[in-house]
């Protein structure tokens, strides 16, 4: 079983290196898109699939993040190696603010970010003076290093996925650590990890801020690739969408929020080509998630495989 | 001074409109534990319903019953069928109904167009009024505060008085002792189904005549009735009345006097009163 992992990881892994060679900029763009959003959803999905936290307010750092590097960069002239890291540390400390979230459970935590997230859109949306209001920001320089400007969207491309592949071993030696066990057993009973003297709530707020610094990490990418920011990134849906992702890929996985994101972004991509109403089509896809595959694309192959991924889990 | 004045009578007609909506989102909540978050489109719809038949009918009474009235069914099926199949599982719910909303909204943009529309309002109600003071007030806004009390006072009754409400708080607080002593529990989850989505509607019309009526005004409300029963407590009549007040007044000062910062004139203060009171005012601690 592990051999024909490491041969599909390598298999996938080689397929995304020869896209620029063989795929068409349509589909290089739309795949560099895939991965920040890919990398948005797992930053979802550490709350969700390990912690058992919904957080809808995911867009909020990634906004943040992204409006603070193009603010930086467009209207101070600051260089990538300035504006990038601020955009990061930006976004990573509202979720240091934001993290006091946790207090809540439940329908409460759901609510509680619903509503902070709609701070930052009104802030980004309401704010003109400062974001540009409904226009937002245009005109973001492309990345450069030490003089060298990362201009062509193939480089970006293998940028994109060299930053992607290292958060995805951070991120698989995160979950890994006795910190991934103890969000699971908070997830699977919070009552039972107190009572073993586990403060949950700090370990919650950890995972809150980490989740808020790969969102923002997301975000800085995403300034970069689309090269203008508005109000939309801050929006509710984004959060929602992402949360989809993270759910149709199969959540608690680390491909899974990607495929999920492949799935969502092509979905809409190729509707929204030759349909008018694909807002409604996307709704359709979200209901019919919730309602045929609660767990999403990977655990219905994973049940479809047969019963032996099941009784393992069995003591 | 005077336009201070001006502002808290903007904020209490606001909330009178934010409390139509907040109303059933809150009672669905407490007695169904749903999240709703197509109750917001259920406004859309109701406001635009409302619309069309007072443009035809000319009656702007009929265009209020007839889109509150219309929205009832529309909620009905979404809560038997759709809703009631993710059992307590609040990210499900949120997932669905958003998705619900989505399908809705476009369906509204189909049929209605992607202008802002104004739903018209009779002539008795289009002019100004001077209230005590010398304040020249639309009358229309201010007969909108009196239909809002008039609905809270009757809602405040039925839900404290008879014994219908009585069978309701009992749900809220306990769901299987009320159905154990032989009240039939879904007969009453229809009931405050029905009477939240008919409220949703009505509020629709009434918000889409000095609101108007445009794709996305679902979200933008449904967010503030999210605040407002984040301020009362999830649950709470009383305290969607309360959450109405403050939130209406907020968002009326803070667009006067921090125009570019009023959405955290009103979410600054929600996230310090949770730092406190994670449940809201009347929201109780379990």
């Amino acid at each position: 079983m592990r051999r024909y992992r490491v041969i599909l990881a390598l298999t996938a892994l080689a397929a995304a290196l020869i896209v620029p060679l063989v795929a068409g900029q349509f589909w290089m763009t739309l795949i560099t898109q895939i991965y920040i959003y890919g990398l948005l959803a797992l930053s979802v999905d550490l709350l969700l699939g390990h912690a058992g936290l919904y957080s809808l307010c995911q867009a909020s750092f990634f906004a943040v993040a992204a409006y603070t590097t193009a603010i930086l960069e467009v209207r101070y002239g600051y260089p990538t190696l300035v504006a990038a890291p601020a955009g990061l540390v930006a976004g990573t400390l509202l979720a240091v603010l934001y993290g006091c979230a946790v207090r809540t459970r439940g329908v409460y935590f759901i609510l509680i970010t619903i509503a902070l997230g709609y701070i930052i859109w009104g802030a980004v949306y309401r704010w003109a003076s400062f974001t540009g209001g409904d226009n937002g920001i245009t005109n973001v320089p492309p990345p450069s290093v030490a003089g060298v400007s990362i201009a062509s969207q193939t480089t970006y491309y293998y940028f994109v996925l060299g930053v992607v592949i290292l958060c995805a071993f951070g991120y698989r030696i995160l979950i890994r650590s006795p910190f991934g066990l103890s969000l699971r057993g908070i997830k699977g009973s919070e009552s039972r990890m107190q009572s073993l003297g586990y403060r949950t709530t700090m370990h919650l707020y950890a995972a809150f801020v980490i989740s808020g610094a790969i969102a923002s990490l997301a975000g800085v990418l995403y300034v970069y690739y689309n090269r203008f920011i508005n109000p939309v990134a801050a929006s509710f849906q984004i959060s929602v969408e992402v949360s989809l992702m993270a759910i149709v890929g199969g959540s608690g996985t680390i491909v899974g929020p990607f495929i999920g994101a492949g799935i969502f972004l092509g979905l809409r991509n190729w509707v929204s080509s030759f349909f008018e109403m694909h807002t409604a089509v996307m709704g359709i896809v979200f209901i019919a998630t919730v309602l045929w595959a609660p767990s999403g694309i990977a655990g219905f192959i994973g049940r479809w495989r047969g019963d032996g991924a099941k009784t393992k889990d069995r003591p | 001074m005077h336009s201070g004045i001006l502002q808290a009578i903007n904020g209490v007609s606001f909330a009178a409109l934010l409390f139509l909506l907040a109303s059933g989102f809150t009672l669905s909540f407490g007695l169904m534990r749903v999240v709703n978050m197509a109750h917001g489109a259920y406004y859309l719809f109701g406001g635009y319903i409302g619309l069309t038949i007072t443009r035809y009918t000319g009656s702007f009474a009929l265009g209020v019953l007839g889109g509150g009235l219309a929205v009832i069914p529309l909620g009905y099926l979404i809560d038997r069928f759709l809703i009631s199949r993710t059992g307590e599982n609040h990210l499900a719910q949120v997932l669905l109904t958003v998705g619900i909303a989505f399908v809705l909204g476009d369906v509204a943009l189909k049929i209605w167009g992607g202008d802002n529309l104004k739903v018209p309002t009779p002539i008795e109600l289009r002019g100004a009024i001077e209230l005590p003071g010398g304040i020249i007030y639309p009358t229309y806004r201010f007969v909108l505060i009196l239909f809002g009390i008039v609905v809270g006072v009757s809602l405040w009754l039925l839900y404290r008085k008879t014994q219908i409400g009585a069978v309701v708080r009992a749900g809220v607080d306990d769901r299987e002792i009320v159905s154990a002593t032989g009240i039939n529990i879904d007969r009453l989850f229809v009931l405050v189904s029905a009477l939240a989505s008919f409220l949703a509607g009505i509020a629709g019309v009434v918000g889409g005549a000095f609101l108007t009526l445009y794709p996305g005004a679902e979200w933008e409300i449904l967010i503030y009735a999210l605040v407002v029963v984040i301020f009362g407590g999830l649950g709470s009549l009383e305290g969607a009345m309360i959450g109405a007040l403050i939130v209406g007044l907020l968002d009326a000062y803070g667009r006067w006097l921090l125009p570019e910062f009023s959405y955290f004139v009103l979410f600054g203060p929600m996230a310090i009163l949770l730092l406190f009171r994670p449940r809201g005012i009347f929201g109780r601690e379990g």
